[in-house]
């Protein structure tokens, strides 16, 4: 079952009046339970491509459909409904909210969706025991490391069982060994919860352990490769 | 709404060093703001009741034509009915009779036109007690000298006592407040001041025929206590009124306007002199509350013939002093503006400030679903935690003060005294009461925190989650 169809997107950027095409006429599905890694040197697209599939951004041209529904027709405050219902994101500098606990933090998103008390306590203390946080639900960002302020970000991406989670350079500050346990944890919760994951990554840890591989070059997708076997 | 307000209380903990300038700052405002306001306000009821107390009462009840044409033609009829009236309508102190007409008093040696003013004597206590005016103490440089020959006198108490030279005082209190003595200090020398400042005068009786002269004419026509003075004018109906009175007292009075001209005599004495029958010019009318003074007038006009009487109160009667404090309040608010506007551009920064540190966090909150205008709320909070607490923190702050200087009122002495006494007011500025002022301050601040956030909220609303990730 198709998640995300991108139709022929365009994003042309002005710099001191020249253009600049970040996105040049891309075309992809992603289906269902889906990890996918894009990768491509810096400056190729994959951020911007992002973006716009987390309707952070919106194309010059082309159409986005999220569960058949375009998003590229949405603005203002459907588009932040959309997104607090449809996507979690994960940042590359984690971008938790500093006064908030790592459980709160988790919380985030389902208090945003008028979810209960009880509801939101018992999915945001599920998700922390999955990434290992368990005993650090009390701590503020602050009091965390890098490694487990992204594992927070995770479970808050995940908190409110989105349709797909976007991450953009999820490992970029992590170490080996915290980036070994993110990916753990993303293939556990891929498995539990069957959500599909895209990852901007310049990453081969990463990339090995993605099921499917888009290469971007100058904003155009140079290779689309599903692999067998992998995760 | 709970996580609103706690991430918004938790983001004042979080820059605890902002929080507490904010609030500081609107605290100062606050508190400076009502302080000076207070003192302003206090010093005009004081100027005010001081007038009003002195001689004019807060309402007067006249002929219909008195009020345009002085003359004692337009006198009226103090009768049962009238004093009935005045006695059954509530929030009403007291109420006189006055006989009030411009006569010539003249001595051997100087003439001048005069106020005369014929009170009842005893009632008169309740309304402008001129038996407080009566100078008992004066202070010469005669006596003076005499004095320092029996003791010995600060050197700074000296160089006021100067300054008070030729003041008549009711009491040895008033002259040691002038002085800057507190009582007990100045027990010290009021046996010496009672020997060598008492001069001698008395208070009018019921049926005195004699005359109480305010100090300033009592010099100009050099009269003193037991001489007399000649009067002359028209009485009603363009009848002669002249005599020969004399002096039982001189007061002092306050408004050096009215210690140039004006004399009292016992209204039933007045009344025969001017040929006025029982007939009076006016009844002045003091009140419990001044506040309720217009109400009180629109009652009182509803309740007496129109074709015979007219209702007027201070402000009609005294608009010089009226003018006076609307310009010098004018000028108090103004000054007051002028801090709110330093305070608004402080509070202004602040929030500017805290949005723009934050931009970046508010660009994740609206990525990942918060709706702007909740994002401006958390934001709207914080203003209102910082801006209640500064400005409850003034106010409390404040209390104390207007309250102990509304009991303990600033006195000035020595220069400055002489200075507010010439110029017709009592030298003490004492605060306002604990009223509508008081909360207005804090509403005003309140309100200049929410202008404050419009432009900042309206950045909040205008966000690009883009620009603000990248921020």
């Amino acid at each position: 079952m198709k998640v995300i169809e991108i139709k022929h997107i365009v994003k042309i950027y002005t710099e001191a009046e020249l253009e600049v095409i970040a996105v040049n006429g891309v075309s992809l599905d992603f289906d269902e339970g889906e990890f996918t890694a894009i990768v491509g040197p810096s400056g190729s697209g994959k951020t911007t491509l992002l973006n716009m599939i987390g309707g952070l951004d919106n194309p010059s041209s082309g159409e986005i459909l999220i569960g058949g529904m375009s998003i590229t027709s949405l603005k203002g405050s459907e588009l932040t409904n959309f997104r607090m219902r449809n996507i979690g994101f994960v940042f590359q500098s984690y971008n938790l909210i500093p006064v908030l606990t790592a459980k709160e933090n988790t919380e985030f998103v389902m208090n945003l969706q008028g979810k209960s008390k009880r509801e939101c306590e018992t999915r945001s203390l599920e998700l922390l025991k999955a990434v290992g946080l368990e005993e650090r639900v009390n701590a503020r960002p602050a009091k965390l490391s890098g490694g487990q302020q992204q594992r927070v970000a995770v479970a808050r991406a995940l908190a409110a069982k989105p349709k797909f989670v976007l991450a953009d350079e999820p490992t970029a500050n992590l170490d080996s060994k915290a980036t070994e346990t993110l990916l753990e944890i993303r293939e556990k919760l891929n498995r539990k919860e069957n959500i599909t994951f895209i990852f901007s990554t310049h990453d081969n840890r990463v990339v090995k352990k993605a099921r499917r591989v888009i290469t971007l070059e100058d904003g155009k997708i140079l290779s689309d490769i599903k692999k067998n076997g992998s995760d | 709404m709970n996580k609103l307000v706690l991430i918004a209380w938790r983001n004042l903990y979080r820059n605890k060093r902002r929080t507490l300038i904010t609030a500081a700052s609107i605290f100062f405002a606050v508190f400076f703001a009502i302080i000076m306001r207070s003192f302003e306000l206090g010093s005009y009821d004081h100027m005010i009741k001081q007038s009003i107390e002195l001689y004019s009462g807060y309402l007067q009840i006249q002929q219909k034509d008195y009020f345009d044409d002085m003359n004692l033609d337009n006198n009226l009829v103090y009768d049962e009915e009238l004093i009935q009236t005045l006695s059954n309508t509530a929030g009403i102190k007291a109420f006189v009779p006055r006989v009030e007409t411009f006569v010539l008093a003249s001595t051997g040696h100087q003439s001048k036109g005069i106020i005369l003013t014929g009170i009842d004597p005893l009632r008169e206590a309740d309304v402008s007690n001129p038996e407080h005016l009566v100078i008992h103490y004066k202070l010469t440089s005669e006596n003076l000298t005499l004095i320092q020959q029996e003791i010995t006198l600060p050197e700074k108490q000296l160089e006021q006592l100067k300054i008070f030279q030729n003041t008549g005082y009711n009491n040895l209190d008033r002259l040691s407040a002038d002085i800057g003595l507190k009582p007990h200090e100045f027990d010290l020398y009021r046996k010496v001041f009672e020997k060598y400042c008492r001069v001698p005068g008395i208070y009018l009786s019921e049926l005195d025929d004699g005359l109480l002269v305010s100090n300033r004419l009592a010099q100009f026509l050099r009269v003193n206590v037991g001489d007399t003075i000649v009067l002359m004018g028209t009485g009603f109906q363009g009848s002669n009124a002249a005599g020969l009175f004399p002096v039982r007292g001189i007061i002092h009075i306050p408004s050096p306007e009215l210690d140039n001209k004006l004399v009292y005599m016992s209204i039933q004495k007045s009344q025969e002199f001017l040929n006025l029958n029982k007939n009076i010019s006016t009844v002045v009318v003091n009140l419990n509350d001044a506040d309720q003074m217009l109400s009180i007038q629109k009652e009182l006009s509803g309740k007496l013939d129109p074709d015979k009487f007219v209702v007027k109160n201070w402000f009609e009667i005294n608009p010089t002093l009226k003018q006076q404090i609307e310009g010098d309040s004018v000028s108090g608010q103004i000054f007051i503006g002028i801090l709110y506007v330093i305070i608004f551009f402080g509070i202004f920064g602040t929030v500017l400030m805290m949005i723009t540190e934050r931009m970046r966090e508010f660009g994740v909150m609206v990525a990942i679903g918060m709706q702007k205008k909740l994002l401006s709320r958390i934001v709207s909070i914080e203003m209102i935690f910082i801006g209640l607490a500064g400005t409850l923190a003034g106010m409390l702050a404040s209390i104390p003060i207007v309250v102990w200087f509304n009991h303990n009122p600033i006195r000035f002495t020595g220069e400055s005294a002489k200075l507010y006494e010439d110029m017709g007011f009592d030298p003490v500025m004492p605060t306002a009461l604990i009223e509508g002022y008081f909360a207005w301050q804090g509403v005003i601040i309140l309100v200049m925190v929410i202008l404050a956030c419009y432009f900042p909220l309206k950045k909040i609303r205008k966000l690009k989650v883009m620009d603000a990730l990248r921020a």
